[in-house]
């Protein structure tokens, strides 16, 4: 399929959001879009980056990731301080549930070699396992969410934005001090010599940061994407008789039952969802078949992939969020679950890289 | 194998449109005089989306 007639159909759906549903979902669709192509033209993913930092001591992929928490945060945090009642943080809650759902998703995310976002843009592109992974991840997702009181019954402190209790700047400069630490941890892992510039990675970054921020003015709350596949998954399953809301503690919440009833076309993690999976399959149209290129995968690896897929939604739904959710949105918002996630998934993924190797992926 | 392959992103595609489709269907009209304002931020109303960071 070459490009135009995609772009032509994208562009039909863009005008039926605006006239049928709203001019916000329309613009939060071409959100979407754009970060979708910058996810599959820089071909800028998170778990990668981290695998590349691991096993081969590229440190990259990293860099670009903390340039891009640190961009989002230089806008998103003065913005919420500007805008307080306007516009909310990825606020999680420190929890039982965050360390075991961080650790596993990492883990997870390097066998099914993709995040939220990953398995996302991945799936748009035409990668086989990816494409298969994206059901089952949001079945996982939505058992995590209608199981997520029981978890935070282990033991769960309330969420803490660094924004609310010091100030924007404050947490600015707070923000960035753990992420330079980040980086200088990252410089000493790999050594000296390691080039730590991609200009294509870092000019990715920028731009996801940018639409990150938009996601943030617009939508009034940051980028998100595994509760739209939990949300999709819950509305298959209450359609088929399956699955009560009113009684689960999650999901009988009146946002959640208000988002049931409502077209996935009203809920905001969901346009993103479909411009970014749109965004990624105009990237790959007319290219050749990111999936030709590909080994094709046994039957074991299959098994194994799916799994993980499944697991990587369930885990993401008791961490708070994927790479996205919990790590881009939760840090660059002020939330202290992201500085939790984030090295509970990286240490997780040192598992995940061995479990990796051990099924030859 | 580009021939498996190209079947199932066609499924992979089918199979989304029609929940999309399913879902315009049976779920709740849009009303489209309560349409919220294009830019949240400046607008006097509290987010009121669902998102994977919070509990509710």
């Amino acid at each position: 399929m070459t490009r135009l007639p995609l772009a032509a159909v994208l562009a039909a759906f863009f005008l039926a959001l605006a006239w049928f549903v709203s001019l916000r979902q329309a613009v939060l669709f071409l959100v979407g879009i754009g970060m979708g192509s910058v996810l599959a033209g820089a071909r800028f993913g998170f778990t990668t980056g981290w695998r590349r930092l691991i096993e081969q001591r590229d440190p990259s992929g990293v860099m670009a990731q903390l340039l891009l928490l640190a961009a989002a945060a230089a806008v998103s945090m003065p913005l919420l301080a500007a805008f307080p009642t306007d516009l909310g943080a990825a606020l999680g809650p420190p929890s039982i549930s965050l360390l075991v759902g961080a650790f596993v998703f990492g883990a997870a995310m390097q066998v099914a070699d993709g995040c939220g976002s990953g398995t996302l843009y991945k799936a748009g592109m035409g990668v086989p396992l990816n494409m298969t992974i994206l059901p089952v991840f949001a079945l996982g997702s939505f058992l995590g969410s209608a199981q997520l009181e029981q978890w935070l019954q282990l033991g769960a402190i309330r969420p803490v934005s660094l924004v609310a209790t010091f100030g924007p700047w404050e947490a600015f400069g707070l923000t960035c001090a753990g992420l330079l630490l980040l980086g200088l941890a990252a410089r000493a892992w790999v050594g000296k010599g390691a080039s730590w510039f991609n200009r294509r990675l870092f000019i990715g970054a920028i731009l996801l940061a940018v639409l990150a921020i938009l996601n943030l003015l617009i939508a009034g709350q940051p980028w998100g994407v595994v509760y739209g596949f939990g949300l999709w998954a819950a509305k298959v399953a209450t359609a088929a008789g399956l699955f009560d809301p009113a009684a689960n503690a999650f999901w009988s919440q009146p946002v959640n039952l208000a988002n049931l009833s409502r077209s996935v076309f009203t809920d905001v993690t969901s346009i993103t969802n479909i411009g970014i999976l749109g965004g990624a399959f105009l990237i790959a149209a007319g290219r050749s078949s990111a999936a030709a290129q590909r080994a094709p995968l046994t039957a074991r690896q299959w098994m194994v992939g799916i799994i993980a897929g499944f697991v990587l939604g369930y885990s993401s739904r008791l961490a708070f969020g994927c790479n996205i959710g919990a790590m881009v949105s939760g840090i660059s918002t002020g939330s202290v679950h992201g500085w939790i996630w984030v090295p509970l998934a990286f240490c997780g993924s040192l598992i995940g890289v061995r479990i990796r190797r051990h099924y030859a992926f | 194998m580009k021939k498996n392959v190209s079947w199932l992103a066609v499924a992979f595609w089918l199979v989304l449109i029609a929940f999309f489709a399913w879902d315009w269907v049976a779920s709740d009209p849009v009303n489209v005089r309560q349409e919220p304002p294009l830019i949240a931020a400046g607008s006097g109303q509290a987010p009121s989306g669902g998102h994977c960071a919070s509990t509710f």
